[in-house]
């Protein structure tokens, strides 16, 4: 048998075996590739880090206000307390 | 019915008797003027942040973190200018009107060549519960608001003077004098 010959018998055309077609349909049907343990985890694991870098944003910011908010209260009260201390000293030495 | 409508009218008397917190107003342009301006305002949240954050901040942070303990808000507005007459003294009057209204009270006033210190408090039940400085020299001008219990010997120990007491209305006289502790400047 020569190559030709070898070639036309190995493609020729065949009918499917009986069901083949729903056997094509029932394996269409398997559970989507999402669903498997490791998407699942990926997506456990992504969340997770989304979770956690957007905490850590929250304390940087809070953190960032916290120590603004600190700086201008000793800013603040420094200048009452300057204010407070020059007028006290005016009126001490108009009395004097 | 009738209770609750009651209740709903002396919690309305009582809210309407409460002096309103000092606004700071009629200065918003003058920042523009300013060589040098300070505008800051503190909420009680943010009082309590700089509490939290001052109490690692060693002596002075713990100074100022109990100065803050019992504010509910703080408010400075100051500016400094190059020139003499960047600002009017009708500027003030609005908040002027503000500190005429009961409940607070002017405890000290100073005035000499265009220089203007005074200092007014509002005093609830024997404690400092408002205090308010209106401080204007020819180049500067300085509004400070603060709402809540201070003490005004520690507010005075943070400045870099050391000055006799205000007697406060209800305090006792015998209050140890300012020891004058300087502290570092900004």
């Amino acid at each position: 048998m020569n190559l030709e010959d070898e070639l036309r018998a190995a493609l020729r055309r065949e009918d499917p075996s009986s069901g083949f077609a729903q056997r094509v349909v029932a394996r269409t049907k398997v559970t989507p590739r999402s669903n498997r343990p490791i998407f699942r985890m990926a997506w456990a694991a992504a969340i997770a880090a989304m979770v956690i870098v957007g905490l850590a944003g929250v304390y940087q910011y809070r953190q960032v206000q916290a120590e603004r908010a600190g700086r201008d209260a000793v800013i603040a009260l420094r200048i009452a307390a300057d204010k407070l201390n020059i007028a006290r000293d005016k009126v001490s030495r108009r009395e004097n | 019915m009738r209770r609750i409508l009651w209740a709903v009218l002396i919690a309305a008397g009582t809210i309407a008797q409460l002096p309103a917190q000092l606004r700071i107003t009629g200065l918003d342009g003058l920042a523009s003027k300013a060589k040098e301006s300070v505008d800051i305002t503190l909420d009680p949240a943010m009082l309590q942040m700089a509490g939290a954050f001052l109490a690692g901040g060693g002596k002075d942070g713990s100074d100022v973190k109990s100065l803050i303990a019992g504010l509910k808000a703080i408010t400075v507005k100051s500016y400094k200018f190059t020139e003499t007459s960047q600002y009017r003294m009708e500027d003030l009057e609005p908040i002027r009107a503000q500190l005429r209204t009961p409940g607070w009270s002017k405890v000290l006033s100073s005035q000499s060549k265009g220089e203007i210190s005074e200092i007014y408090m509002r005093i609830d039940q024997g404690k400092v519960a408002g205090f308010a400085i209106i401080a204007a020299e020819p180049k500067e001008l300085t509004v400070v608001a603060i709402e809540g219990a201070i003490n005004l010997q520690d507010l005075s120990k943070l400045g870099g003077l050391g000055v006799p007491a205000i007697p406060v209305p209800g305090q006792s006289k015998d209050q140890p004098k300012d020891s004058g502790k300087k502290g570092k400047q900004q």
